[in-house]
Order: C-alpha cells, then structure tokens, then sequence
C-alpha cells in the first residue's frame, strides 16, 4: 500500500514538485524568520553574554540591561556587605562615541570593569592581554571593533594602535571575541575608572554592579537576598527563560512588549504558514482529483475508504517531510552564512526546527483532509461510468 | 520522462536529508560559537573575612591624620628646610618666607631705640645738673641771699627734669617692645613643624609664592610609622557599625593582600561622601560615616599615605 501511494505521488513530477516547492517555501520563512527573531533577541542580551557574571544588581525599576539608570558608587558596598555575596564588583556600560585618525565617527558600546580583580572582562582573547588593561589609556576591542574602527580593509586596527573617546586617547591592547550588540557598535572593554574619564560626567555613573553568589548558593538565592538586604534589584545571568529574575529573560520580554519587532517577524513566520497552506491544499487537492479514477478504482476493488485515507495521509506526510528537509537545507546555507560573517542575527534554538515540523506537518493534514473529504464523496461506481 | 522522475524523487529526497544534517551541523557550530559564562573573574578578590560583614571603601592617612601645614600670611618662600620623608620634631624649621620688609623696619627701630636711649641720657643728664643747682641754693642759710621764689623755681625744674627723664625711659621701653614684636613677627614667617612626625608631601620650593589657600597645603606632616584607615560607610549601613568591631583591608589594586585592623574610632558626624574614586568631576549626594581604624605598617607590600583601600568590617547582625 506504501508504494502504491507513493508511486502514485511520484508519477506526477510536476505537482510533486509544486507540493514540495508549497512546504519548502513554508519551512524555510518560519525557521528562517524565526532564527533571525531569536537572533535579534539574543543580541539585546549581549551585554550580559560579553560581561558574563552570575549576578546584575541594577537600580530598583531597571527591566532591561540596555536602559540603565545609574546607581551611587556606595553601593557596591552595600552589595559586598550582603553575606550571600562572594564578591561585588562595579561595572560601567554605555554607549560613546569614537573618533578616529580619520575624523570619523563610530558609537561603541564601553564597558567598565574592576581594575584589580578584572570581573566582567571578555573570556576569548584573540590577541594581547587582558591584564594589560591595567596600563593607562589602554581599552581591549572586540573583532566587530576591528572591521568597525579600521581606516580600510588594508589597515586593519591592531594591538598597539590609538584612537579617541571623547577626545580622550584610547590605546588598544587586545581584541578579544564578543557577541555584537543590539546597537550594532562594537564592545569595548576599558576599567571603571577610566572609563568614568572617557564618559562626560554626569550625577551618578555606576550602571550595575556585577556579584557572584557564596559557595554553597545559588545566584537566585543570593539574588534575593540583594534584593532584601539593599532595596536594589538583583537579575540572574542563566540565560533566557521562565524565571522572571533573569536578566536576559527581562530583557527580552520588554523588546517584545515594547517595540515593533515581534509583529513584524510574526506576520512573516504567518504569511509562510498561509503560503505553506495555500499552496499544499490547492495543489494537493489538484492532484487527488487528477488521481481520482485511480483511487476510485481502488475503491470499487474493495479498498475501505480507512485504508485510502491512510494512503493519502502517508503521500501527504511524505511531501511534508521532504519539503521541510529541503526547507533545512535552504535555512542552514543562511544560516551558515549569516553565523560566518556573524550578521543578519542568527540563533536557533532547537524548538523552532521542531516546531516548524509540526506545523508543515499540521498543512499537510489539512491538505490531506480536503483529499479525503473529496474522495469519500465519490461513488466507486462512477469509475465505470466515464 | 521515466529518468528525469527518478532524478527528480530522489534528488529531493537526497536534498531533504542533507537539510536535515545541515541543521543539526548549523546547531553544533552555533553551540561552538557561543561564548562560554565567564565563571570567576582572572584575578579574583580575597574571600571575605568576616561571616557578617559591613564593606566600606577607605583610604590611608598618617595615625594622627594627615597636617596640611599652613603658612601665616601669603609671601615668597625663600627657603625649604625639609624634603620629602624627612623626620621632624615638634618645632623644626620646615621653611621660611621672605622677611626682608620686617628686617628692614627692625634697623628703624634699632635706630628709634638707640635715640630713645640717647634721650635718655640728655634727660638724666639734665637732671643732674638741676638737682646740683638746687642743692646749692639750699645750702645758702641767708634768706636775704636767696630769694624764695627762685629756690621753689629750681624746685619745680628738678621736678619737670624728673618727669622728663621717665618720659624718655618710657620711650626707650616703647622702642624696645616695638622691636621686640617685629622680631616675633620676624620669627613667625619661620614655619616650624607643629608636632613629631614626616614630611608627607612638599608643594612648594624656593622662590615659589606660598597662598594661604587652605586646598593646597604648602606641607603635610604626619605620622607614617603606623598608618590609619578612614573607611567611608554608606548611611544605610551605619546601623551595623558598632565600636571595637574589628576590620580587615586590602589594597585596591591587589586584593589578595589582606591586613588586620585595629578599631580607633567613629567619627561622629556623617558628611557627603568625598570622591575617593579618581574621577574629580564626581558629584554624588550619598553621605557616608568614618569609621577609623588603625594598622601597623607592614615590611611588605609597602603601603603609602593616600592609597585605596577595600575595607570589610565585622557586623554582628545581618
């Protein structure tokens, strides 16, 4: 019965292929918009990814780490008082302005870190010495900053050469690896306290304090306890998630609530799903009736109406199954390339891949029930009639 | 027709396969890519040494703090008796300001003495010479020789001569204790060192004009043999501080290196937090409260007045 219905499926090459163009279509716009969702997602959090600490103290009503109110730089010692706390360290971000030899101008994304213990620095050095941030006027660059801030493709920025943050003389001393920021500046690494002198001066410059929980803790445990002891909010650094505590998970749900970009994704990852449907179901529905004296002979052979339905669900599901690998292929040269030159934002979690099957999965039943519906409408003895 | 749907079924199913390994492919490089958590940071901070502790950021001073000497009125310094790491006792010459003007109204009044002094000697002079007349006019019995009224005359002359004699001795003790103050005002532009101790800091060199600006001491003296920590605490934690609570510090740039403390005091009043962290454009409204404790100077690392420090301070409740 599974050859018969799917030598029938292959006998016709050219709604085969139009089925299998429907779903592949379908597949490649979900997983595809999908990804580069998440992607765009994941970049707000890249501040957190770049600092990597166990726990963000930020001010009371902070939601998201790329909009910082200011703290008072007493408190982190009031943070390094809390007993759950192992060590608390200051941590200055902002975004600022770079000049070059050339005149130009980049926004960079600065990041301030503790000088001594050095907390919050990048954990891939490509090249130089992260402790050599400790020499004055000297900051470490990501790789985005070295495409960024090169005068051209010849002369790429290296260890050793300068360029000014607010007029102020910055030294490079490595690059290191990062992830690229919503913003799209690259990041830039220099101590707290210099970067406090790169940035114009303002009331308050503490943008968090960055903590690790005591042996024996959990971050979310001492996280609360931040919270109880000093009235400041105190976000873990799991990753996204269902906890409400997490700073990436926080992050994410205020782009979502508060900007545009969710529905413009949506109505793409949409509009491939109502392809996807449109074009199986007619196509589909094409080829049942094309393949009705067939199936209508089957039927007037005895075949119970079960057995011919569980046919054309199986040549359904085939088409299913090899649009949506086709449908991966066309994602995965995408994505290769976007994770290799690391832009359009790309990150797929394995649940949309998943998904995405149970979906074109979801089209190919519909189309197959149009199928079914027709042909349990139609009378075997109407074969012998034409 | 036969080849190209044989071509066709299993291109795309060879197709569909090879998406699905793709992607399973795509899904390692992305978890290859992504940057692992940074766990503990290179150079990690000391443990802390208290169970319950209070954090506080602090800097060095002298024990006994730090003396900004001041000069007593703005001038020239002509010479810098002291260098820096000098030891002083109380009342050494540390510098001295230009004197000259003061010099020059002390020969004045040298001069003013030496005439007064000389009045001195006409006046007595004076006297001596009335005094004799009139003894030789009393001596004459014969009231027939001399007249009364001429002997009460000489009478009142010795009298006026006498007068005139304190008068000038009055002068004389006036241009001595004139001088006598020029000489303190002299001496005053010496500046001494108000207790034993070492010369911290010398902002000032020969020849430079010393301000009475309290923000930029000429000199700081103080005591380095045991130093002391002024440890800044957030008010909001000031209700964990209790005296004799004992302290640990370390120093900002090598938080490894931990020293005892020994509790000194609270300083009484909470004062706007100080800028201690570089940055002078710093404005913050935070108030904090002192607390000082002292150390003893430790062979090694060597520690220096002025330096950060990271001070953790036992608490007993949470």
């Amino acid at each position: 019965m599974i050859g018969l219905a799917l030598k029938m499926l292959f006998g016709d090459t050219a709604k085969y292929l139009m089925l299998v163009a429907g779903l592949f279509f379908a597949t490649f716009l979900i997983v595809q918009q999908a990804s580069v969702f998440c992607g765009l997602m994941m970049w707000t959090t890249s501040t957190l990814k770049n600092v990597g600490a166990p726990i963000f103290v930020v001010e009371e009503r902070v939601e998201q780490i790329n909009e910082i109110n200011p703290l008072r730089d007493t408190d982190v010692s009031r943070v390094r008082s809390v007993t759950a706390v192992r060590w608390a360290m200051p941590l200055y971000s902002g975004i600022q302005r770079v000049r070059l030899e050339s005149g130009s101008f980049k926004t960079v994304q600065l990041l301030g870190i503790d000088a001594a213990s050095l907390a919050g620095g990048p954990v891939r050095m490509v090249e130089g010495n992260l402790e050599d941030l400790r020499l004055p006027n000297t900051v470490v660059i990501d790789q985005l900053a070295v495409s960024r801030l090169s005068e051209d493709a010849e002369h790429p920025i290296k260890v050793g050469d300068q360029f000014e943050i607010n007029d102020i003389e910055a030294r490079v001393v490595g690059i290191c690896e990062a992830m690229r920021s919503f913003t799209g500046g690259p990041y830039i690494w220099t101590t707290y306290e210099r970067a406090l002198q790169y940035t114009p001066s303002s009331r308050k410059m503490l943008s968090a304090v960055i903590a690790a929980p005591i042996e024996g803790m959990t971050a979310s445990e001492a996280a609360a306890e931040i919270t109880r002891k000093t009235g400041l909010r105190a976000y873990v650094n799991d990753g996204f998630g269902e906890n409400p505590n997490d700073f990436n998970t926080s992050t994410i749900w205020w782009y979502v609530k508060n900007t545009g970009i969710p529905i413009s994704f949506g109505t793409t990852v949409v509009i491939g799903f109502i392809v996807g449907i449109a074009i199986a179901c007619q196509t589909f529905y094409a080829f049942v009736l094309d393949n009705l004296k067939h199936l209508g002979a089957l039927k007037a052979m005895g075949m119970t109406n079960f057995r011919l339905s569980l046919m054309l669900i199986i040549q359904s599901c085939t088409v299913g199954i090899i649009g949506f690998g086709i449908g991966l292929l066309a994602t995965s040269s995408f994505a290769y390339a976007a994770i290799q030159n690391e832009q359009p934002p790309f990150v797929m979690p394995w649940q949309i891949p998943v998904v995405a099957f149970l979906v074109i999965q979801f089209i190919c039943m519909i189309a197959a029930l149009m199928g079914i519906v027709r042909l349990s409408l139609y009378e075997p003895a109407m074969v012998f009639r034409a | 027709m036969g080849i190209l749907s044989t071509i066709v079924r299993y291109g795309t199913l060879l197709f569909a396969v090879a998406g699905v390994v793709c992607i399973v492919m795509i899904s390692r490089l992305q978890a290859e890519r992504q940057i692992p958590p940074s766990g503990d940071p290179p150079n990690p901070p000391a443990p802390k040494p208290f169970a319950q502790s209070v954090s506080a950021t602090g800097i060095l001073e002298a024990l006994s703090e730090n003396v900004a000497i001041g000069v007593p009125v703005p001038g020239v310094v002509t010479q810098v008796a002291v260098k820096v790491n000098d030891s002083v006792k109380t009342g050494d010459l540390l510098f001295s300001l230009d004197d000259r003007d003061l010099r020059a109204q002390q020969l004045t009044l040298e001069a003013k003495l030496k005439v007064a002094q000389a009045r001195i000697a006409v006046a007595e002079a004076q006297l001596a010479k009335l005094d004799a007349q009139l003894a030789r006019l009393s001596a004459v019995n014969d009231p027939r020789a001399v007249s009364k009224d001429d002997l009460e005359n000489r009478k009142q002359d010795v009298a006026v001569a006498r007068a005139q004699l304190e008068s000038a001795r009055a002068d004389a003790s006036s241009a001595q204790s004139e001088m006598e103050a020029n000489a303190l005002l002299i001496e005053r532009l010496s500046v001494r060192s108000p207790r034993d101790g070492t010369v911290i800091q010398v902002n000032i060199r020969g020849g430079e004009y010393a301000a009475t600006s309290p923000k930029n001491p000429a000199m700081i003296v103080g005591e380095t043999d045991r130093l002391q920590v002024r440890a800044d605490v957030d008010e909001q934690n000031a209700t964990r501080i209790r005296p004799g609570q004992k302290g640990r510090a370390s120093l900002k740039g090598d938080p490894k290196v931990v020293f005892p403390l020994e509790f000194v005091r609270i300083e009484p009043f909470v004062i706007p937090k100080v800028s201690l962290t570089g940055a002078g454009t710093e404005r913050v409204d935070t108030r904090v409260l002192q607390v000082i404790f002292s150390l003893a100077r430790p062979d090694s690392p060597p520690l220096y007045v002025g330096q950060q420090v990271d001070v953790f301070i036992e608490a007993a409740d949470p």
